[in-house]
């Protein structure tokens, strides 16, 4: 049941992923980029990963796609349409950094995947044999909390300031220069 | 296989209860309004017009889906779908009474809060799909408002929870009454555990709560888009905001999404701050009306009552209050009740350290 559900939801990820980038379509684009955000969920919940699973509902769905269409709704019928002109060939001499940088990107992805070895790794085997293991149906946030403020408080709060100054950065943007 | 089959029949049951409560709130609605101004309301189909939404439903049915010829057609018809299916999604983590919960989930509140969010989606999407001004300019203000009153009601959520210390809502249910396994102290002073009732109530526990209750409250009018928050659907300037194009079967979908976000908000803050499905009556001595009136079928009596108190409280504000502009409703958002939501959470804090 679980292995037909993660290849349900593995399928629905990357169909509606590859219609995202494929799409004519801008808007049609973002809402089905919901779809796919939505099945990576799906795949975080089939991995145990429930809070994380709903961190990306609320960070993506919630925020990042409400502000993406935010700006595309804001955004004038002219760069739009000059959007739709465009000729999209799939190859062209454009699009060729692009290809490199997938391309590789995809070879470091596999070759992690190949080598990496998943379960032999030295420290799950340590974590195995000293039975230092969150069992499944424990509460996961509570680890998370207890965590984020002690073992990695210093991170956190590195990237809460991270997060401060680009809003501060933002609002000095948007804000009106006084004229003299 | 057992179990899927009661899945379904919960699933089932969840939605027959949204369609029934919203044909009721409706009827509610119109009646409270009319007692409101003078009026007398739904007379004629049947006794005191009580079939007077059957029968708005059955023509609501027949009628035929009517696509603007220049709309996004799937956008258009996928939209009342998504809206309604976001809220319906969150009844799936709601207790009921001690042990009946669809879901007992670790993260229930958090899991509601974030599947209330796809609402926003689903408006922005028939805003767009309809392709028409009124309707784009209403998704666009519902999208901000909505966004921008998350973060109060997040915070003011934040503060109960770090009181309850936890993110199951039956755990937080259980806290807050007889059944507790926890030292209740009521306002953090005398132990009333084996009392109970009203005394027990979050919002009692802590005094502080009863300010997180009203700012979660307000925004959660702001996230349902009701008056005096519903500029999205402003009538005297958008005709009916994001839903101007809808017919038929659709309106009454988007018509049942907003009535069951009336009542998901409400049962939240109910689970939250008014405790619950515990009892209001608390032992007395040897009068034990808090162990009389504490189970399963009194629980669902007593988290109904409750909740139905909250949505008439809706009802009777969207019909009292005139609506707010929008810079009033982003200055009272982000002047008033952040700063002040952000306090709360801070003496929760201090309260919990300290005094519990």
């Amino acid at each position: 049941m679980v292995q037909v559900m993660f290849y349900v939801m593995s399928f629905v990820t990357l169909g509606s992923a590859f219609i995202v980038a494929a799409g004519k379509n801008l808007v049609r684009s973002i809402f089905m980029f919901f779809i796919t955000l939505f099945g990576l969920a799906g795949l975080y919940v089939l991995a145990l990963a429930d809070f994380v699973a709903v961190t990306q509902v609320v960070i993506y769905v919630g925020g990042i796609l409400v502000l993406i269409l935010f700006a595309f709704m804001l955004s004038g019928k002219q760069a739009l349409a000059a959007l739709d002109q465009q000729k999209s060939k799939f190859i062209s001499l454009k699009n060729f950094p692009a290809f490199i940088l997938a391309g590789l990107f995809l070879v470091v992805m596999l070759n992690i995947i190949l080598k990496a070895n998943a379960p032999g790794l030295q420290w799950i085997q340590d974590a195995k044999s000293g039975h230092n293991i969150i069992p499944v149906n424990e509460s996961m946030v509570n680890n998370i909390g207890i965590n984020l403020m002690t073992r990695y408080l210093l991170p956190f709060e590195v990237i809460s300031v991270l997060l401060m100054l680009a809003l501060v950065g933002a609002a000095h943007l948007a804000r009106k220069e006084e004229k003299v | 296989m057992n179990f899927y089959i009661t899945y379904f029949i919960i699933a089932a049951g969840l939605f027959a209860f949204v369609g029934i409560f919203t044909l009721a709130g409706v009827y509610a609605e119109r009646k409270i309004s009319a007692f409101i101004q003078n009026r007398l309301g739904p007379t004629e189909t049947g006794k005191f017009g009580t079939l007077q939404t059957f029968a708005d439903i059955l023509k609501l049915l027949q009628k035929e889906i009517i696509v603007p010829a220049a709309a996004d057609k799937i956008l258009f018809l996928l939209a009342p779908g998504i809206i309604f299916v976001a809220v319906y999604l969150g009844f799936a983590a709601l207790p009921w009474a001690p042990g009946l919960i669809p879901s007992n989930i670790n993260i229930g509140l958090y899991y509601i809060f974030a599947i209330i969010s796809i609402e926003t989606l689903g408006i922005l999407m028939a805003g767009w799909g309809s392709n028409n001004k009124y309707s784009i300019l209403g998704a666009m203000r519902s999208a901000a408002q909505i966004i921008s009153y998350e973060i109060p009601a997040g915070f003011a959520l934040i503060a109960v929870v770090m009181i309850a210390q936890t993110l199951n809502l039956q755990d937080i249910a259980l806290q807050q009454g007889i059944l507790s396994t926890e030292k209740i102290k009521f306002l953090g002073l005398a132990d009333v555990t084996s009392a109970g009732g009203i005394l027990a109530w979050n919002i009692f526990q802590a005094p502080h709560l009863l300010i997180a209750f009203v700012i979660y409250f307000i925004a959660s009018l702001a996230e349902s888009n009701r008056a005096p928050f519903d500029i999205p659907e402003a009538e005297s300037e958008l005709v009916a905001g994001f839903h101007t194009e809808f017919t038929g079967p659709q309106f009454a979908l988007v018509f049942l999404a907003e009535y069951s976000m009336m009542f998901l908000v409400s049962m939240v803050g109910v689970i939250l701050f008014l405790g619950a499905w515990n009892t209001p009556l608390p032992n007395i001595g040897s009068v034990h009306l808090a162990t009389w009136t504490t189970g399963a079928v009194w629980g669902v009596i007593w988290i109904l009552l409750k909740t139905l108190g909250l949505v008439a409280v809706q009802m009777w504000i969207r019909w009292t209050l005139p609506r707010l502009r929008v810079d009033q409703l982003m200055n009272l958002c982000w002047k008033v009740l952040t700063p002040l939501a952000f306090a709360c959470m801070l003496i929760s804090g201090v309260w919990r350290l300290w005094v519990m």
